[in-house]
């Protein structure tokens, strides 16, 4: 299923293409028969419709928006890095802790948790907008017309939303949202900071070091800009004084 | 499934299919619809003149600066004649100047707000009040370029004459903000020593805080519908004005965190920007205020406050009954604002 959410659709017809295709599904199980006659029972509906839209918002924002967006690349990276704690046996050069692994193995092992907690509000929100859909949509025909059933699209939308909205609102979901950018932001520093080590092997430029050298010549163009301010009134006051005339020499200097 | 519902289902199934086609092909629209020439620069920004429009007589009027958010692209001000701000603002005959803030590169990743405030803004300024010999221009901040402006209304105020604001966030900490509350906790020192943020995790952010309208509902609105060709390439203009989101220089985004969205400067008078505080009671000038009703984005009450924050006797706030793309490209934006404008800025 494509999503607008971390690049997944590269073309926007293909994001259209998508939820039309989503839409059409959905409508497909809102036009769906009922028994012969009877009424019908949208609680048959909540279960499908809660997995699906459960679906959707873990393919659409499984770290929330920052990880897959953002900062998946360095969590690979990171994760082949936190993997090395698998590799060889703590023997010889081996048997020396390596610190920067065992950082990016807790940083994954964190983003793992929080995704478990964000997972659990998706199934929360699936549930609870199915619930709500059901408890509003009513008694209807046993197989609802088009227009009927693009009202009850609307309704599901506004269903959805609501039970999103809810949830998102919350204190533990606005936590878990600061929490994952933290945790892939730190996962994209420790990949620089190995990347940086293995730069340093080859005798090249690191980032910081680069960084420090911009905050120098940063530092020293504020110290240019400053003194350049001091001098230009000293230099437009000493230019509007009147100048001395020359003390002419006398005499037969010629 | 009965034979007319099915039926029914076929002839929608055709319609989707029709316009899906129609779609493929405005894959190229044209956006940014007036002449307008480069005439100064400073870093990646650019300061664009846009040309009076023929057989408009010019008013006598100071230059009028544009100043968009560093989030999106200012081409939203002018995306097709009947759609721009910029095109209203030219017809009433006013000078009209717009800053673009190019796209920051990871060489730009330490540029602080100051810069953008002091050198960016601040030198766009310069420039045009150098080139028309003028005490003071007229400013016009959007979204976040709004805060920008109030910035620097606050650190320069005798250089603005009349100040207008178009969904602004003034007070970052009302209970309706979603954005506000998810960045609470970022840390921002982190976030600056990560480089530049690219454009995609912002659109993720922004998308994330309505997913089914904003990701699903809105394309089915569309398909199902029986749009016009003109509905059909307004729409595209706005995609790709939504998804043209540019890095944001990493310095400057995690100083906007944190300074806004976190300590709420504006409201606790804790801003200071290269040295200096910035109090918007500073600003004396005629102040316009407009926003959104329904801005999932910025949200009203985040901006409806702001005339008792400066220090402008003479003001005035309008709330717009549309939500945060509306104030670009709804009937209101097309008649309402900027005759708002127009007449704030021309009147006595």
């Amino acid at each position: 299923m494509e999503s607008p959410f971390g690049g997944g659709a590269s073309r926007p017809e293909q994001l259209y293409a998508a939820s039309a295709a989503r839409f059409f599904e959905l409508l497909q199980g809102l036009m769906g028969g009922a028994p012969a006659g009877a009424p019908r029972d949208w609680s048959q509906l909540s279960a499908p419709l809660a997995s699906q839209f459960e679906q959707w918002l873990k393919a659409a924002q499984s770290g929330g928006p920052w990880f897959p967006a953002g900062f998946a690349p360095a969590a690979a990276s990171a994760g082949a890095a936190g993997g090395a704690g698998f590799g060889p046996l703590p023997l010889g050069p081996a048997a020396v802790p390596r610190p920067e692994a065992q950082r990016s193995w807790e940083l994954l092992t964190r983003l793992a948790q929080l995704q478990g907690q964000l997972a659990v509000h998706w199934s929360q929100i699936a549930r609870s907008a199915a619930e709500r859909f059901v408890a509003r949509a009513g008694t209807s025909a046993a197989v609802p017309s088009l227009e009927q059933s693009l009202k009850l699209y609307e309704l599901w939308v506004a269903c959805a939303e609501e039970a999103y909205g809810t949830v998102a609102r919350s204190e533990d979901f606005s936590r878990l949202q600061s929490e994952l950018a933290n945790v892939s932001a730190a996962l994209l520093v420790e990949q620089r900071r190995q990347a940086e080590s293995l730069v340093r092997a080859f005798g090249l430029p690191t980032r910081n070091e680069v960084d420090a050298l911009y905050g120098h010549v940063k530092e020293l163009g504020r110290r240019l800009a400053e003194l350049e301010s001091r001098a230009q009134p000293r230099t437009r006051s000493a230019r509007s004084k009147p100048r001395k005339p020359r003390a002419r020499r006398r005499g037969g200097a010629r | 499934m009965s034979s007319p519902a099915g039926a029914a289902l076929a002839e929608l199934s055709a319609r989707v299919t029709d316009t899906l086609a129609r779609l493929t092909q405005l894959r190229t629209v044209e956006v940014g619809c007036s002449p307008k020439r480069a005439v100064f620069s400073v870093g990646k920004t650019t300061l664009y003149e846009y040309l009076p429009l023929p057989g408009v007589p010019p008013r006598a009027a100071p230059p009028l600066l544009l100043c968009f958010a560093l989030v999106n692209r200012p081409y939203v001000l002018d995306l097709a004649p009947d759609r721009s701000l910029v095109r209203r603002l030219l017809e009433a005959g006013l000078p009209v100047y717009l800053i673009d803030w190019g796209t920051p590169d990871d060489a730009d990743r330490h540029l602080e707000l100051n810069d953008y405030v002091e050198a960016h803004l601040g030198g766009c300024v310069a420039h045009l009040l150098g080139e028309s010999g003028r005490d003071s221009l007229d400013l016009i901040g959007v979204c976040q370029g709004g805060v920008l402006s109030l910035c620097y209304g606050a650190l320069h105020p005798g250089r603005i004459r009349r100040l207008v604001t178009l969904t602004t966030p003034v007070d970052f900490h009302t209970a309706d903000n979603l954005l506000s509350r998810w960045v609470r906790g970022l840390d921002t020192k982190l976030l600056a020593e990560c480089g530049n943020v690219p454009g995609e995790v912002l659109n993720a952010l922004f998308l994330s805080l309505s997913p089914l309208r904003l990701a699903q509902e809105k394309y089915v609105r569309l398909l199902t519908g029986r749009p016009q060709q003109r509905e059909l390439e307004d729409f595209v203009r706005m995609e790709r004005w939504i998804f043209d989101t540019p890095p944001q220089a990493a310095a400057a985004l995690a100083q906007f965190v944190r300074w806004f969205y976190q300590e709420n400067a504006f409201i606790n008078r804790s801003l200071r920007l290269g040295g200096r505080a910035v109090d918007l009671r500073r600003i004396r000038a005629p102040l316009l205020n407009l926003y959104a009703r329904h801005d999932h984005i910025v949200p009203a009450a985040a901006c409806a406050p702001l005339g008792s924050y400066v220090g402008s006797t003479r003001q005035r706030s309008h709330e717009v009954a549309t939500g945060h793309i509306g104030m670009y490209v709804s009937r209101a934006a097309r008649t309402e604002i900027p005759s708002l404008i127009v007449g704030w800025l021309t009147g006595a």
